[in-house]
Formats: structure tokens, C-alpha cells, sequence
């Protein structure tokens, strides 16, 4: 291209101009990137002499072997609810009140977490700051760890499932909630508070009905992702099908933990399709 | 002789200086009467905005004193402010309506500064808000649009909500933000002849930007024109004559008539814009292309 510009004897654009710097330091993040692979490789001690694949063929098999008989109750000690499928229910609930939970802290909070609502004073600019940060620390926390921390307080069990799915939950969507009030048109907001209304009329005037879409998609979105989590964090002690799911795979009843992960991958994959439905409406 | 009534807005020496170190105003006085239509002109950044604002403190001013109605703007806070603001409309060039909610819910929420803050909160308005709302909206003409979404509307029926929005307020003065810049010649006509009928009709003192010279002429008792944060013309419009034109906007400034009512060919605007000698020049009477 630069030759375009040699040709007519007009002075090069500096982008043009290929320097010892830009070739440097393109070879240079590759020779990089080389090396992390290469380091990343030797240190983890990948092992795959280990791996069985006649021994594991006969378990992926006996997954697809499925056995009814655990979606409901197979003693008279057991009642539909300890079993396979109304645990499933179990869990699909689980999810649906962490995330109301997390609903009912984080709105309120986001409105403080939004810089065109806060800044102004010294004092809202601070509380602004300290949310921001607050749901950062609360969302680089993986939900995961946040259910073990939980099922140290309140045993294991759903308690610890909801809040710790809950907390985390908070960050999250606190941030989304945030971002979506500092993306709203300013013009409206400026308009009602040139007709003489107070902060609180300006926001539920001008902002609140430029926020509602956004915000009730970003609840389904988190209303999926909790479904879909739901069942894992049963696997750490946060009650629901996951407990179920770890308990057949320890005992070996692997035609059972297959009918189970076949029942996840469905509510899993029916919430997605209804929440992209729902969502694509609101867009 | 002492006025019976206090003048209708005073403005001493305000200077805004933006953070950053932009002075928008640079000490502008100006006294505005009763039942004057004021046009504001000059160039994009000329503070034409910036003085707007001031006048309702949507910008803060950094110094010098606005007075409406006898009563210091520059000085009031919390209620007292909210209180003058009611009186004092406002327009804009983005017409600045919520666009997801009615085009009625849009004209009531110019009530909200008479409103208690339950009718807000519980969207209960009082029956007199609503008649007057259909009655604004009856007056500019889209009453049959009344509950459809404001985004729905083009941009010189979404102006005259703005316009039926800020006429809730029953205001003595009606602020103009360049209502007119993202609207068509035609269209702006219509706009600016409501904003006509509201100042002779109903006696509201209008003060109003506009980039087209030809329409401060037809609509303007009074032309005021900002250079550099300062006023560099204060008088009759059909004062403006083609030097005081260039001390305005620029030596290589060229002014282009935009069709007063009746419809000029549109070629003939892109031949008197291709005059332009120079066009990198700065043409006050195009559109801007925001």
C-alpha cells in the first residue's frame, strides 16, 4: 500500500511505515505464545498412559443403558420427592429462588453501582465507587467455592446451594443491572428534570421505563444459567439432583447416572431454547 | 419609570468554564422581556447550548447571576429551584421524549413538577392533568396519536410532543435547544410555527437556537448572536446584513437560504451549498450531520 503514496511523492502515513518495533514485536508474541504451550506442557504432566478405553467404553455404554427405576421412589421410605424426578423439580426450583434472591439485593444496589445516577457529590461518587467494586470481588468469586464456603455455615444441603448460587449471583447481575442504567439515553432524564421534577420522579420517569427490557433480560439470562447450575453445585453439598447424580456415580449405578444426566441435558437445553425465545421478544 | 412586573429573565456576566478548561460563556449579559421570540445564533460550540442551559441551571453556571422573574436562578437550590423550573419550558433538538412509554404518558410528565410524588410512583394522574394533556396535544395537532409509543412518531410529530410535554408546564418562558436542526425544511417550518402561536397566542417568551439565518429572520423579534462564549450581536434580525453575517460566523462563511414556507428546489440548496469556495469552511446554514 506505502507504494501508492512512494509513487506520487506524497510523504507515507506513519501507519503505513513498517518499523523494526512492529516486526519485533509480532515475532515476539508468538515466540511467546510458543513458549507458554511449551512450559504449560512440561510442568502439568499430562499422563494419558492411564487412560482404559475398553474399561471406559463399557461405562460410557452402561450410561446409555438407562434405568427408570430411579426417577421415582424405590422403597416405601422414600417418597416422590427423594427420588430421581421430583428432585429434579427440586433443583429447577433451587435455581429459580437463588435467583430471585439475587434479584431483590442487586436492583436495588445497582442504581447505586451506576455512575450517571451517582456522580454529582463527593459522597454518592464514593458509594458508587465501593458497589462497583463490591460486585466485582463478589463475582470473581466462583460459584462453585462460594457453595462450599455456604455449606460451612449452614451444612450441607439446599440452604447453602440457594445462597451461595445467590451471592455470587448478586455480582453478576448487580454489574449488568449497572451497566444497563449507564447505557440509557441521558436526553429524557434531562428533559423531565427541566419540567421541574425531583431526582426521584426523573428516575422513575425517564429511566425506569428505558431500563425494564434490559433488565428482565438479563434476569432470564441468569435464570438459565442458574437452572444450569443448579444441578453442579449438588455435587459440592448444595442439595438438589446433583447429590443423586454423585451418589450413583460413587456406587457404580451407572445406567441410573446416565438417566439422570439425560434429564439435565433436557432441562438444561428447554430452559436455554425459552430463555433465547423470551429474550429475543424483548430485544 | 419602574416596570410593573419584574422582567422576565436578566442574565449578568455568566462565564461557564467546562472542566477541562473550555469556556463556553464568557461573560454574557443579557436582559429578555416579556413576549420577545429570541433567536440564538453562531457557530456549533459558540455556547448556544451552554447559555440555554444555564437559564434553567441543567448546566451550572461558574459565575455571574441568572435572574427570572425577579427571582435569582443562579442562587435557588432543592424546591425553590424545582419551583422555577416549572415555569420555564424546555425543547431539544433530540425532542428528548422516553421513547418506550405512550406519547401521553410523555406530554403528562411535563406536570411532574406540580405533581405529588405518589401520582408519580403509582401513575395515577389527576383528572385535570389528563384534560389538559389531550387539550395540549389537541393543540399541536397529534391527539390521534396519543397512545401510541413515542418512538413510533417522526421527528416533527415527536418535536410537537416535546413542544405539548413543555406547555404542561403552563411556562412563562419556553427554552428552544436548536429544535429544528434534525428536522427537514418543511417540517421545521411547522415546529417553529407552533413555537410562533405559543408567543403571540399565549404571551410565552421564547428563546430559541437555530442554524438557519433565514429562520431567525421569519420568526425572530430579536436576533442574539454567540462568538466564542461572547455576544456579538444583539438586535432587529433584519439587522444582520452580510459583514455583520462574516463578523458572526467566519470570513469564509456563505450563507444559504433555506425556503421560507414556500418549497425551494432542493438543487438549488446543493448548488448555493457547492458555492461554498472553500468547503471545508464552516457553513452555519447546512444541517449539521449529527
Amino acid at each position: 500500500m506505502a507504494d501508492y503514496f512512494v509513487a506520487r511523492g506524497i510523504p507515507v502515513p506513519a501507519e503505513l511505515r513498517r518499523t523494526p518495533l512492529t516486526d519485533w514485536r509480532r515475532w515476539g508474541t508468538i515466540a511467546l505464545s510458543l513458549l507458554v504451550v511449551y512450559i504449560g506442557l512440561r510442568i502439568t504432566d499430562i499422563d494419558i498412559s492411564r487412560a482404559n478405553p475398553e474399561y471406559a467404553s463399557g461405562v460410557l455404554l452402561s450410561l446409555f443403558r438407562w434405568d427408570f427405576s430411579i426417577l421415582f421412589p424405590q422403597n416405601q421410605f422414600e417418597t416422590f420427592w427423594d427420588a430421581g424426578l421430583g428432585l429434579m423439580i427440586v433443583t429447577i426450583f433451587l435455581g429459580i429462588i437463588a435467583t430471585v434472591f439475587a434479584v431483590l439485593i442487586s436492583l436495588p444496589l445497582s442504581f447505586l453501582g451506576a455512575r450517571n445516577i451517582m456522580t454529582g457529590h463527593p459522597l454518592t461518587a464514593a458509594v458508587y465507587g465501593a458497589i462497583r467494586i463490591l460486585f466485582t470481588i463478589i463475582r470473581s468469586i466462583d460459584v462453585l467455592i462460594v457453595v462450599i464456603l455456604f455449606s460451612i455455615i449452614f451444612g450441607l444441603g439446599s440452604a447453602a446451594g440457594v445462597f451461595g448460587l445467590a451471592f455470587h449471583n448478586i455480582g453478576v447481575l448487580g454489574k449488568l443491572y449497572s451497566e444497563a442504567i449507564e447505557g440509557i439515553d441521558p436526553g429524557p432524564g434531562e428533559a423531565i428534570t427541566a419540567t421541574g421534577a425531583n431526582r426521584f420522579q426523573v428516575i422513575w420517569t425517564a429511566m425506569i421505563p428505558q431500563i425494564v427490557n434490559p433488565f428482565i433480560s438479563f434476569t432470564i439470562y441468569r435464570l438459565d444459567t442458574n437452572v444450569r447450575l443448579a444441578p453442579i453445585i449438588g455435587l459440592v453439598g448444595g442439595g438438589g439432583i446433583g447429590v443423586l447424580l454423585f451418589q450413583t456415580v460413587n456406587l457404580f449405578e451407572y445406567p441410573k447416572a446416565g438417566v439422570i444426566i439425560f434429564m439435565i441435558v433436557v432441562t438444561v437445553a428447554t430452559m436455554d431454547f425459552i430463555s433465547a425465545q423470551i429474550r429475543k421478544q424483548l430485544v | 419609570m419602574l416596570p410593573a412586573v419584574p422582567r422576565i429573565l436578566t442574565i449578568q456576566d455568566l462565564a461557564k468554564i467546562y472542566p477541562g478548561g473550555t469556556k463556553a460563556l464568557d461573560g454574557i449579559s443579557l436582559d429578555v422581556e416579556r413576549g420577545e421570540f429570541v433567536v440564538l445564533i453562531g457557530l456549533s460550540g459558540s455556547g448556544k447550548s451552554t447559555l440555554l442551559r444555564c437559564v434553567n441551571r441543567l448546566v451550572e453556571p461558574t459565575s455571574g447571576r441568572v435572574i427570572f422573574d425577579g427571582i435569582d436562578v443562579t442562587a435557588a437550590s432543592g424546591d425553590e429551584l424545582r419551583r422555577i423550573r416549572r415555569r420555564i419550558g424546555m425543547i431539544f433538538q433530540q425532542f428528548n421524549l422516553v421513547r418506550r412509554v405512550s406519547v401521553f404518558a410523555n406530554v403528562l410528565s411535563g406536570r411532574l413538577g406540580y405533581r405529588p410524588l405518589w401520582r408519580t410512583v403509582a401513575f395515577r394522574p389527576s383528572r385535570e392533568d389528563v384534560a389538559l394533556a389531550f387539550e395540549n396535544l389537541q393543540r399541536v395537532g397529534i391527539l390521534e396519536k396519543a397512545f401510541a409509543r413515542a418512538d413510533a412518531l417522526s421527528g416533527g410529530q415527536q418535536q410537537r410532543v416535546g413542544i405539548a410535554r413543555a406547555l404542561m408546564q403552563r411556562p412563562e418562558l419556553m427554552l428552544a435547544d436548536e429544535p429544528v436542526a434534525s428536522l427537514d425544511p418543511a417540517t421545521s417550518h411547522s415546529v417553529m410555527k407552533y413555537l410562533e402561536e405559543i408567543n403571540q397566542k399565549d404571551g410565552i417568551t421564547v428563546i430559541c437556537s437555530l442554524h438557519f439565518l433565514s429562520l431567525a429572520r421569519r420568526y425572530g423579534t430579536r436576533v442574539v448572536a454567540l462568538k466564542a462564549g461572547q455576544i456579538a450581536f444583539d438586535g432587529d434580525p433584519e439587522a444582520i446584513d452580510e459583514r455583520r453575517f462574516r463578523e458572526i460566523y467566519g470570513e469564509d462563511a456563505v450563507e444559504v437560504e433555506i425556503g421560507p414556507e414556500r418549497h425551494r428546489d432542493a438543487r438549488e440548496l446543493v448548488a448555493a451549498a457547492a458555492r461554498v469556495a472553500d468547503p471545508a469552511a464552516v457553513d452555519p446554514d447546512l444541517p449539521p450531520d449529527r
